[in-house]
C-alpha cells in the first residue's frame, strides 16, 4: 500500500485487482451442499457467533475498521504537532520533513515483497499481527526518541513504522476481500476508508489538545512532553494491535468451522514484466507521482502554514489541514460512483488535476480564504483517487496487475520520500511561496502526463476515455467474435 | 519522438525569453545614482571628533538630483536622508559648531532651497526588561519588570576608520555601553549605501533601490540583567513631511526573500496637505533573527507600538545641527521576541534590519525563477493540448474512417 492517505485510494485499486480475481477459494460459501456450520456441542450457533451470517461479519468488519485506525491515526503526528516537534526537538524544516522520508523508504521495497510475506512467508494472520508489531513498535521507538531526545531515534520509528503501516493497509484489504467477497464488499471498502480517513482527522484535530493537556500538567514543553504525547498517540497502535489478533482469532475459527482456506493477497509480481509495460501506464506513474508529492507533504507542512501566511489559530490551522481528509470521507464513494456511472476516466483525472493545479495556485498567489482552496483540494484529491487507479486494471493484462500496482506504489513512495526532504529545504532556504510553485511544477507535470495520456490513448484508439455506455457497446461487440 | 520534444524545449524558451522581456519592463525603477562616500568630509586639524565618533556622508547623484546620506554617532545615532533637486547640491559641515553640540544650522545641504524633503532615524535607547510570564510584550509589562535603559547617546564607540568601506560604501558602527553588561557585547548598526535596486545578502534581504539606505542592527554578547530578559529598541523618527500615526503593514504573498514572512511594515512621511503621496519611509520586516547567521527557525517576530509625536528633537547631534525649524518627530518601540520563543540569554544574539528611503518605496515583484518556472509548468500542457489537438484534427481529416466493416 502506499503512503497513508493513498493507502486507501489503491484500495480502490486493490478492489479491482482482488473483486475482479475470483480465487480459487470460495471462501464463506454459503452453496446449500456445504455442510452446515455446527458449534462444539453439534446445535445451532446463535448468529452473532456464526462465521456465515451477517451479525458475526458486523463484528468481524467492527475489528477489521479498527485494525488499520492506528497507523492512520500515527502517520500524521508530525503533520498535527509540527511546530511542537519543531521546537522542542530544535529541528529545522528540512529535518523534520525527514520524519516523512523515513516512513517512505521503506515501502519503495516493501510494496514488492509485503504481498509475497503476507501470501508465502507469514500467512495473512500472522502477517497481520507482525505488522501491527511493527506500527507498535515504531511509534513506540518514535515517541522515545523525542523522550530521550534523540532524533535519529524518531527517524528509526518512523522507518519501522513505515515497514507495517503500508503492508498492515494490504493486509487489511486482504481480509475484507477473504470475509466479504460477493456480499457487502464494495460497502466494507467504503467504511475502511472513511475509518482511514476518521483517524487522519482525530490525529489532526486531538493532538495539538493533548499536546496542550500534557504541558499544563508538566508544566513545560520540551522533548520529555512531546514524549509523553507520542506515547499516548500509540495506544492507537496497541488498539489495532488487539484487533489483529482478535481477528487472527476469528479467522482461524471460521476456518476451522468452515473447513476454509486462509485469505490471500493474490499479488503476484514479476519484475521481468516491467519492461513490457505500455507507454499508458509509465503516463499513469507520473500522473501519480506528479500529483501526491503536491498533497502529503504539502499536508505535513500546511498548519504552519496556515498559522503564518493567514494568521490563522493553530487549532484553526490544523482544522484546516484536515479538511482534504474529511472532505474525502463523504466525497470518494459519491465521486467513485459517478466515475463508475460516466467512464471516461481521463477527463476525470484531468479534471482533478487541473482543479488541485487551481487550488495551489489561490493558496499561492493569493490571500483568499484558504478555506475555498482547501475545499478544492478535498474533492479533487478524492476524484482522482477514484479515477486514477482503476485506469490501471485498463491497460495492462489481469496477470500483470499485481506487477503493475507494486511498482505504482513503490515510485510514489519513492517520490514522496524525496520530495518531502526537498520541501523541507525549499521551505528552509526559500520560503512558501517558492514551495508552492514548487507543488505547482509537480502538478503540472502530472497535468503534462494526463494530456499525454489522453493523446496516444485516443491516437492508439485506447479504452481509457470511454463513456461507460461506450464499455458496454465494446464489450457487447466483441463478445459474438468471441464465440 | 524528436519533433515533439523539440517543440516542447522551443516553446520552453520562446515563453522564457517572453516572461524574461515583461520582467524587465514592469520590474524596478532601474534608477541608478554615483555614489561616492566621505568620512568626516571637511575636517581639518583645528579640532576633533571624540574618539570613535564621526560623520559619514554620502552623495548619491542621479540624473537632476542628488540624495545625501548622513550617518553620525554623535549622540544617538542616526541616519539621516536629504533629498535635492540638484545635481551639484553640497553638504557643509561648521564642525567646531557640530561638534559642540548646540549649533544648530552647523550641517547643512547647499543650496538650501534644493532640499525637497529630509527626513532622519535615530536610535536612541534600548529597553530591558525581565518578561517572567513570557508575555513578550513590554507595552504591558509592569514599570518594575524594566531595568534603567541603556542610553545610546552615552555609548563608546569603536575606530570609525577602520570599518569604514568608501568604495563598497558600507561603514559599521559599534559601541558599547559602560557598563559591566556590555564587557563581551556589542552593539552595531552596519550602514549600506546603494547605487540601484537591489537585495541584501541576508535575511530579510529587503529590497532596496537607489532612493534608500538601509541599517542592520545587532545586539551580541550582552550579559542579561535576569534569566527572562527582552530588548525592545526606540527608535525616533523625524521629518520635515508630516509623519504617519501609525505604521502600515502591508501583506505580500512574497515570501521567498524572507521565508515565511508575508508582511512588510512602513512607517511613511507624507506632505502636510495630502497623505496620498509618499515623501519618505522608513521600512522593516516584522522579523528579527536570534543567530549571526540564521537558519528559518532562528527568526522571532517584532512588534512595533504605535508611534508618539515627540515634542523635541532626539539626543543626536546630526538632527540637532541639521533640522531647524519645521520638522516632525515622533517615536516608536520596537519589541523582539513572542511569548514562547527563546529570551534573550539563550543566544545572546539580536538582529534586525531597516531600510530609510525618499519618494515612493520600490516595489516588490516575483523573482524571475518563479515566473519561469510558473511559464513553463503552465505553457508547456497549454502548447501540448494545441499541438496535439491539431494533429489529431489532421490525422482524423486525412485518414477516413472506415464507412464499412467487413461483417464478421
Amino acid at each position: 500500500m502506499t503512503a497513508r492517505g493513498s493507502a486507501s485510494d489503491s484500495g480502490a485499486g486493490s478492489r479491482s485487482r482482488m473483486a475482479d480475481w475470483g480465487e480459487g477459494e470460495n471462501l464463506l460459501n454459503e452453496d446449500p451442499h456445504f455442510p452446515s456450520p455446527t458449534g462444539a456441542s453439534g446445535g445451532k450457533m446463535w448468529a452473532i457467533c456464526d462465521p456465515t451470517r451477517l451479525p458475526h461479519r458486523i463484528i468481524v468488519l467492527f475489528f477489521m475498521c479498527f485494525l488499520g485506525f492506528g497507523s492512520y491515526f500515527c502517520y500524521d503526528n508530525p503533520a498535527a504537532l509540527q511546530t511542537q516537534v519543531i521546537q522542542d526537538m530544535k529541528l529545522s524544516t528540512a529535518w523534520f520533513m525527514e520524519l516523512y522520508a523515513w516512513y517512505s523508504w521503506p515501502n519503495v521495497v516493501l510494496c514488492f515483497v509485503g504481498g509475497f510475506l503476507l501470501d508465502r512467508v507469514f500467512g495473512i494472520r500472522w502477517g497481520t499481527v507482525i505488522f501491527s508489531l511493527f506500527v507498535l513498535l515504531g511509534q513506540i521507538i518514535f515517541a522515545c526518541g523525542a523522550l530521550f531526545n534523540y532524533f535519529w531515534l524518531m527517524a528509526v520509528g518512523r522507518f519501522v513504522f513505515g515497514i507495517g503501516g503500508e503492508s498492515l493497509a494490504v493486509a487489511q484489504n486482504t481480509y475484507a476481500v477473504n470475509w466479504f467477497k460477493g456480499k457487502e464488499l464494495n460497502l466494507v471498502f467504503g467504511l475502511q476508508l472513511s475509518m482511514a480517513r476518521l483517524g487522519s482527522t482525530a490525529n489532526m484535530n486531538i493532538m495539538g489538545s493533548i499536546y496542550d493537556k500534557i504541558e499544563i500538567a508538566r508544566n513545560s514543553t520540551g522533548p520529555v512532553t512531546l514524549g509523553i504525547v507520542l506515547m499516548i498517540a500509540a495506544t492507537t497502535c496497541l488498539l489495532s494491535l488487539i484487533c489483529a489478533l482478535v481477528l487472527g482469532c476469528l479467522d482461524r475459527r471460521a476456518e476451522k468451522i468452515l473447513n476454509k482456506a486462509e485469505g490471500k493477497t493474490g499479488e503476484v509480481i514479476k519484475l521481468k514484466d516491467v519492461k513490457n509495460f505500455p507507454l499508458e501506464l509509465w503516463l499513469i506513474f507520473i500522473i501519480c507521482v506528479g500529483y501526491y508529492v503536491a498533497i502529503f507533504p504539502f499536508i505535513g507542512l500546511g498548519q504552519v502554514f496556515f498559522i503564518e501566511k493567514f494568521d490563522f489559530s493553530p487549532t484553526e490551522a490544523r482544522l484546516i489541514n484536515s479538511i482534504v481528509y474529511i472532505i474525502s470521507a463523504p466525497a470518494s464513494p459519491v465521486l467513485g460512483f459517478l466515475v463508475d456511472k460516466t467512464g471516461k476516466h481521463v477527463l476525470w483525472v484531468m479534471c482533478a488535476v487541473v482543479l488541485t493545479l487551481t487550488a495551489h495556485i489561490m493558496l499561492a498567489f493569493t490571500f483568499w480564504n484558504p478555506w475555498i482552496a482547501m475545499s478544492v483540494l478535498g474533492v479533487s484529491y478524492s476524484l482522482l483517487a477514484c479515477a486514477l487507479w482503476p485506469m490501471v486494471a485498463f491497460v495492462v493484462p489481469e496477470y500483470q496487475l499485481g506487477t503493475a500496482y507494486g511498482f505504482m506504489q513503490s515510485i510514489q513512495n519513492l517520490g514522496l520520500a524525496l520530495i518531502s526532504m526537498a520541501a523541507g529545504s525549499i521551505l528552509d532556504s526559500r520560503g512558501y511561496l517558492f514551495l508552492e510553485v514548487f507543488f505547482c511544477a509537480c502538478i503540472c507535470i502530472a497535468l503534462i502526463g494526463v494530456v499525454l495520456l489522453y493523446f496516444v490513448d485516443n491516437l492508439k484508439g485506447g479504452d481509457l476515455n470511454l463513456s461507460a455506455s461506450g464499455w458496454t457497446r465494446r464489450l457487447k461487440s466483441s463478445s459474438p467474435q468471441s464465440e | 519522438m524528436t519533433g515533439p520534444a523539440h517543440t516542447v524545449q522551443f516553446c520552453a524558451l520562446v515563453s522564457l525569453l517572453f516572461i524574461s522581456r515583461c520582467y524587465g519592463l514592469f520590474s524596478g525603477d532601474g534608477y541608478r545614482r554615483n555614489v561616492s562616500m566621505e568620512l568626516n568630509p571637511g575636517l581639518n586639524g583645528s579640532v576633533a571628533p571624540p574618539p570613535g565618533v564621526g560623520l559619514i556622508h554620502v552623495r548619491a547623484v542621479g540624473s537632476g538630483d542628488t540624495l545625501h546620506v548622513l550617518l553620525s554617532n554623535l549622540g544617538a545615532p542616526a541616519l539621516l536622508l536629504a533629498h535635492t533637486n540638484s545635481s551639484s547640491s553640497s553638504l557643509r559641515v561648521d564642525w567646531p559648531a557640530f561638534l559642540s553640540g548646540q549649533a544648530s544650522g552647523s550641517v547643512k545641504v547647499e543650496p538650501e532651497g534644493s532640499v525637497q524633503f529630509s527626513g532622519a532615524a535615530v536610535f536612541t535607547r534600548l529597553w530591558e526588561y525581565d518578561d517572567a510570564n513570557d508575555t513578550a510584550d513590554p507595552e504591558h509589562q509592569p514599570a518594575s519588570s524594566f531595568f534603567p535603559p541603556y542610553e545610546l547617546q552615552n555609548f563608546s564607540w569603536e575606530d570609525l576608520n577602520k570599518s569604514v568601506n568608501v568604495a563598497e560604501h558600507t561603514a559599521t558602527l559599534c559601541g558599547a555601553d559602560r557598563s559591566d553588561t556590555f564587557t563581551n557585547g556589542s552593539f552595531c548598526l552596519a550602514f549600506a549605501a546603494f547605487e540601484s535596486e537591489g537585495r541584501g545578502q541576508a535575511w530579510p534581504k529587503l529590497l532596496h533601490s537607489a532612493n534608500s539606505s538601509q541599517i542592520q542592527m545587532w545586539l551580541e554578547g550582552v550579559t542579561p540583567r535576569s534569566n527572562h530578559s527582552r530588548f525592545a529598541l526606540e527608535l525616533q523618527a523625524v521629518s520635515s513631511g508630516e509623519l504617519r500615526q501609525k505604521v502600515d503593514v502591508i501583506k505580500s504573498i512574497d515570501d521567498e526573500y524572507t521565508p515565511s514572512i508575508f508582511k512588510l511594515s512602513q512607517w511613511a512621511s507624507s506632505p502636510t496637505n495630502t497623505s496620498s503621496r509618499v515623501l519618505g519611509y522608513t521600512q522593516w520586516k516584522p522579523v528579527a533573527y536570534l543567530k549571526a547567521n540564521p537558519v528559518t527557525e532562528d527568526s522571532t517576530p517584532c512588534r512595533n507600538s504605535e508611534p508618539t509625536p515627540q515634542g523635541q528633537l532626539p539626543p543626536s547631534g546630526l538632527v540637532k545641527a541639521f533640522f531647524t525649524e519645521e520638522y516632525k518627530a515622533s517615536g516608536l518601540n520596537m519589541s523582539f521576541g513572542i511569548s514562547g520563543n527563546p529570551f534573550y540569554g539563550t543566544s545572546e544574539y539580536l538582529s534586525w534590519t531597516v531600510l530609510l528611503g525618499v519618494g515612493s518605496p520600490p516595489l516588490e515583484s516575483f523573482s524571475p525563477l518563479v515566473i519561469a518556472i510558473m511559464a513553463v509548468g503552465l505553457g508547456t500542457p497549454l502548447v501540448l493540448i494545441l499541438f496535439g489537438g491539431i494533429y489529431i484534427c489532421i490525422r482524423k481529416a486525412t485518414h477516413q474512417p472506415d464507412g464499412y466493416r467487413p461483417i464478421n
